[in-house]
């Protein structure tokens, strides 16, 4: 309602009446409109009827059918009946917990990283460097994941080359330990082989506390480098951006005040990036959640489930497992998180797109 | 405010029609309209193959049959047939003929896309009873075996003499299986690898006396003493390095380490054959009986079926493809190209008489476990692969005992 | 009215850094070397994958299992490529050639509809007053905050109920506009001086002639930055196809090969072919990313807007 008032009151907004203007404009953006509410919108809308079916995709499900009205269940086993569904829904949710835990920070320090390097004006090769390091983000999801299928096989090219340091690398994919776990048992702290007390015997949502705490398996850190690998390019470019845009005079003025080069990155350059900082975050936080491509290739959920995100557990109930309704409930669920991942973002950036919409 | 009641009326009115106009595809409840018979017509067949020596007998026994009829078949490989089949029925523009696992075949039947043409086939009493009996739902035989295979301990000749031993020292009980393997793995090579699933390693739950479910598939029988006591078995074999799965070995599947030499035994059916003749040709190697456990005898028995779609326009000619595909001749030509044991009795039996050294892959009686086939059983079986993949470490009863509980709960869905 | 190009400042970025002035002294030499070599191993982990899944795509299968570091293949084959190009009797078990075809072809259509569409929208949510262009736009906003992971399911649904499943309509269609583009659009349609416009509409041209002989050519630079987003994204496209066919026949190069790697019982690793196929599937984007790379880093910026 507002944006409508907003629209007539505003001199330049208003619509002059007979302004062909008015008519081209729906014209063009008729088009699109079409588009993304058939293939965006709607498809919405008729997941959520699904999701309240149990449908086994070999009926119409929107004709009455064989599929059966089964309310909120497909999202009560999900969180609430004990059963397979919600032991794979919160087995999903908590490698992707980890997954977002390692993966956002160390993104984002490390794109951060290469942007502070390749802004250096005093390194050769800048532009060769900044080339390297975006190059991946712009090859498709499926080569790259078959490449590092290759790199991280048990006698492959990662194991040789940590052979030479002396370690003896694990079976990447086929390492269902949580690395947690697989520390402290290095450690002598627990024996991971055997867990036992309270951590194995109590738990939450069809998981012991022990698998909870796991951590990140082996596999899934293959997962972790790669994503890292592929989406630093793209952070350390946004962040080149913000870098670009700081003042040099007041590096300059730094400079001459005799500022350490340590005291400069700290009480200048980065409070400059605070909000691209914030950007970077959420955008990473978001993306985290979307993994999929990867997964397909490289795991698909083994070894031990440890690799199923929510995302791919969507697609293998509904596809895989001809349970549509449940997998259209995961979706759905998976949306709400990212939404809120979404809403973070936009608050936390309000301050900055409320200035820019003034420039406007 | 005008503009908004609009929007929302257009989202309604293209939602609305969207429900109800076009209801031209998805799985049609209506019978699907047949196409005339009289042109020549064109089939799809969607098979998940083995391997290049599968695909290639299909698409020669395809050939023979456009040579014989005027039409054409296009033989499609499915490289996830789960996924695509399941997919493609729900698209509703399923492939015309198509390979059924018996552990999907209750989805499909009950969900109406498989056409029932048992009782159009000739001489369908020569099919094996047992596998007939996987493919008969509300008491119609659905669809026709195609073939099957038995699981068998393969070993390689070679590695076996390298270790000093002879034909004498084929095990015949657990004991001696996990002495034979411990002996055999040396540098590279480990005595036996076969796959974290239970197709493989339910075999060793069959010998102790146990399965996941009873004979007639009423109840779940997971967490016996009998399958817990298989399992430890197994899970000592693994603890001492004699037996590892193919993922540990940086292998596709067990096959594949057994052709390279890296596996001094495996556990597989007839469709390693296939591929040990496209891959490895010159790697020798024999098949024996698996070992016997504290029950006696026992292995694992696997078969599709050729299911002709509901939702196909080409229903008759689809069943000739599959009457002509499933002749004694074809079957035993099969047979010599990926080793699949003929599904007809009489063809096996002639098939086997040709082939004495694939007779432990032929077997039959009731030692003899056909795979679960209840609906929504996938999934939980699947769960409990994922648990076998660390029996290594983990407790053997706690995976039977989650088994028992997600089964039962399966169960319970069907009722 | 203050309008900006957005070239403008990563103009005054690069003068300043071709001024090169530093503001802060050198580091003195040993840490310089210490800096140069740490920069120089960080920069061999971002290509050494790439180097070696070229390597490898020259070995024999057993060689790639044995040597996966090697960096000359012993001895050297072609074989996986002769395969993919189906010069070997090996079968054709890897439809590669067909695999190239629709790629090519679903993401020429796709670029092409996504740079009319695009633009179009744009256009008229930047410059043309019509009754609900706000609502429109907050709209396409929320859409932009869809992932395409949630929609797996959902563009199933309503390409079944369309009939468009496993169809060429089915692949492109549905990708034919995006949010993310719609809205770059509108940003540089935005940046373009109003004044322009205004003359042309006096001089008596109407809206399709101002759009297409005035406004158009402006945008060449923001129209090259979307080609190539749309090139990358529908190239690279993979969950899409996967839910809207299921027939090998409309496998793209990311299908196939998404399925012949995870897939496929019997096939053995075969890594020197999948990574050859793998390789040439990165090819174009390649080719495209060292010939545009400004309008790739561009991209990236006005990307991160979206997600």
């Amino acid at each position: 309602m507002i944006p409508t008032a907003a629209l007539r009151r505003s001199p330049r907004g208003a619509v002059p009446r007979g302004d062909r203007r008015a008519l081209w404009g729906w014209l063009f953006v008729s088009p699109a409109t079409l588009l993304l509410g058939l293939f965006l919108l709607l498809p919405i809308l008729m997941a959520l009827w699904v999701s309240l079916l149990e449908w086994d995709g070999q009926s119409n499900p929107f004709t009455g059918g064989r599929a059966d009205f089964v309310g909120l269940d497909n999202y009560r086993e999900l969180f609430v009946e004990d059963g397979l569904d919600r032991t794979l829904f919160a087995t999903s949710l908590r490698n992707n917990a980890y997954f977002v835990l390692i993966y956002v920070p160390v993104a984002t320090a490390l794109s951060l990283g290469l942007a502070l390097i390749v802004n250096q004006r005093l390194i050769r090769g800048r532009g060769l460097l900044r080339t390297t390091f975006y190059f991946p983000s712009v090859t498709s999801a499926i080569a790259v994941s078959t490449v590092f299928l290759f790199l991280f096989q048990g006698s492959g090219a990662v194991n040789s080359l940590l052979s030479w340091v002396g370690i003896e690398g694990p079976n990447w994919f086929a390492d269902a330990r949580g690395v947690v776990w697989v520390v402290l048992g290095a450690i002598g702290l627990v024996d991971p082989d055997r867990p036992s007390g309270f951590l194995a015997e109590q738990g939450f949502l069809g998981l012991t506390w022990f698998e909870w705490l796991s951590g990140p398996s082996v596999a899934m850190c293959t997962l972790l480098f790669l994503l890292i690998w592929t989406s630093s390019g793209t952070f350390m470019l946004i962040f080149l951006a913000a870098l670009q845009n700081v003042p040099q005079e007041l590096e300059e003025a730094a400079a001459l005040d005799g500022v350490s080069r340590r005291e400069l990155l700290w009480h200048v350059i980065l409070p400059a990036l605070r909000p691209v900082l914030f950007l970077v975050l959420t955008l990473a936080l978001i993306g985290s959640w979307q993994v999929f491509d990867m997964v397909y290739i490289m795991g698909q959920g083994a070894p031990g489930n440890t690799t199923l995100t929510p995302a791919y557990l969507s697609y293998q109930s509904g596809f895989g497992e001809a349970d549509y309704g449940q997998g259209a409930a995961i979706a759905f669920v998976l949306f709400g998180i990212i939404l809120v991942c979404t809403g973070v973002q936009r608050w936390l950036l309000r301050e900055r797109n409320a200035r820019f919409g003034r420039t406007r | 405010m005008h503009t908004r009641r609009t929007l929302t009326a257009t989202a309604c009115g293209i939602a609305l029609l969207a429900a109800t106009a076009c209801s031209s595809s998805f799985g049609e409840d209506e019978d699907t309209a047949q196409e005339d018979t009289e042109g020549s017509q064109s089939l799809t067949v969607l098979i998940a193959t083995s391997g290049e020596a599968e695909t290639g007998a299909v698409e020669a026994a395809a050939a023979a049959y456009e040579e014989e009829s005027g039409n054409t078949v296009t033989v499609e490989v499915a490289q996830d047939m789960n996924q695509q089949l399941g997919q493609a029925l729900a698209g509703g523009n399923p492939p015309d003929v198509f390979y059924v696992d018996s552990s999907q075949f209750a989805n499909y039947a009950q969900g109406g896309s498989l056409y029932p043409y048992g009782d159009l086939i000739s001489d369908v009493e020569d099919f094996s009873p047992t596998l007939s009996q996987s493919f008969t739902h509300d008491g119609e035989l659905v669809c026709v075996p195609k073939d099957t295979s038995s699981l068998a301990l393969v070993v390689n000749t070679a590695l076996w003499q390298e270790a000093g031993l002879t034909e004498e020292d084929y095990p015949a009980t657990w004991e001696q299986l996990s002495s034979v393997a411990a002996e055999l793995t040396q540098g590279d090579v480990t005595g036996l690898v076969t796959s974290n699933e239970y197709q493989r390693l339910g075999a060793f739950m069959k010998q102790a006396g146990g399965w996941v479910t009873n004979a007639d598939q009423t109840e779940v029988t997971a967490d016996s003493e009998e399958n817990a006591e298989a399992l430890d078995f197994v899970r000592g074999m693994l603890g001492d390095g004699s037996l590892r799965y193919a993922t540990d070995v940086d292998a596709g599947w067990a096959g594949e380490a057994f052709g390279e030499g890296r596996a001094a035994m495996t556990i597989e059916g007839s469709w390693l054959a296939g591929a040990m003749e496209a891959d490895y040709p010159d790697v020798g190697y024999a098949v024996v009986p698996l070992p016997e456990g504290p029950a006696g005898p026992g292995t694992l028995a696997f078969t599709n079926c050729w299911g002709v779609a509901q939702d196909s326009p080409r229903r008759d000619t689809a069943v000739e493809l599959v009457e002509f595909l499933t002749q004694a001749e074809q079957q035993i030509a099969m047979g010599d190209a990926f080793g699949a044991i003929p599904s007809r009795q009489s063809a096996a039996d002639e098939y086997l008489a040709d082939h004495p050294e694939d007779e432990a892959w032929g077997a039959s009686g009731d030692w003899v476990q056909g795979p679960v086939t209840l609906r929504g059983f996938d999934r939980v079986l699947a769960q409990f692969n994922t648990d076998l993949e660390s029996l290594r470490t983990a407790e053997p009863r706690d995976m039977l005992s989650d088994l028992q509980r997600y089964g039962e709960a399966a169960l319970e869905e069907n009722r | 009215m203050t309008t900006t190009a957005p070239t403008r400042r990563e103009l005054r970025a690069e003068e300043r850094s071709r001024r090169g002035s530093p503001a802060v002294g050198r580091f003195p030499a040993p840490w310089r070397v210490l800096g140069y070599t740490l920069v120089g191993c960080l920069a061999l982990l971002y290509i050494l994958p790439f180097v070696l899944q070229a390597v490898t795509s020259f070995k024999t299968d057993p060689d790639a299992a044995a040597n996966p570091l090697a960096l000359w293949p012993s001895p050297p084959s072609t074989a996986a490529y002769e395969r993919l190009f189906g010069l070997s009797e090996a079968g054709d078990s890897v439809p590669f050639m067909r695999w190239l075809g629709n790629s090519a072809l679903v993401t020429v259509l796709v670029t092409t509809g996504r740079v009319v569409f695009d633009s179009l929208a744009g256009y008229a949510l930047a410059r043309l007053p019509f009754r609900g262009r706000r609502v429109l736009f907050v709209l396409l906003l929320a859409v932009m905050a869809v992932p395409n992971v949630v929609l797996l399911i959902p563009r199933f649904l309503v390409l079944n109920t369309f009939g468009m499943f496993d169809t060429y309509a089915g692949m492109v269609i549905p990708l034919l506009v995006d949010a993310a583009g719609i809205f770059i659009m509108k940003q540089f349609f935005e940046s373009i001086p109003r004044e322009v416009e205004e003359a042309a509409r006096i001089d008596g041209a109407g809206v399709l002639r101002t759009y297409w002989s005035v406004v158009l050519p402006m945008a060449r630079p923001a129209l090259i930055t979307l080609t190539i987003m749309s090139f990358q994204g529908s190239w690279n496209e993979f969950t899409h196809f996967l839910v809207s066919t299921q027939s090998s026949q409309y496998e793209t190069l990311t299908t196939g090969l998404a399925r012949f790697v995870a897939g496929g019982l019997g096939s053995g690793t075969q890594y020197p072919l999948k990574l050859a196929a793998a390789a040439l599937a990165t090819i174009p984007v390649a080719v495209l990313f060292f010939a545009f790379q400004r309008h790739f880093v561009r991209g990236a910026n006005a990307g991160s807007v979206k997600e």
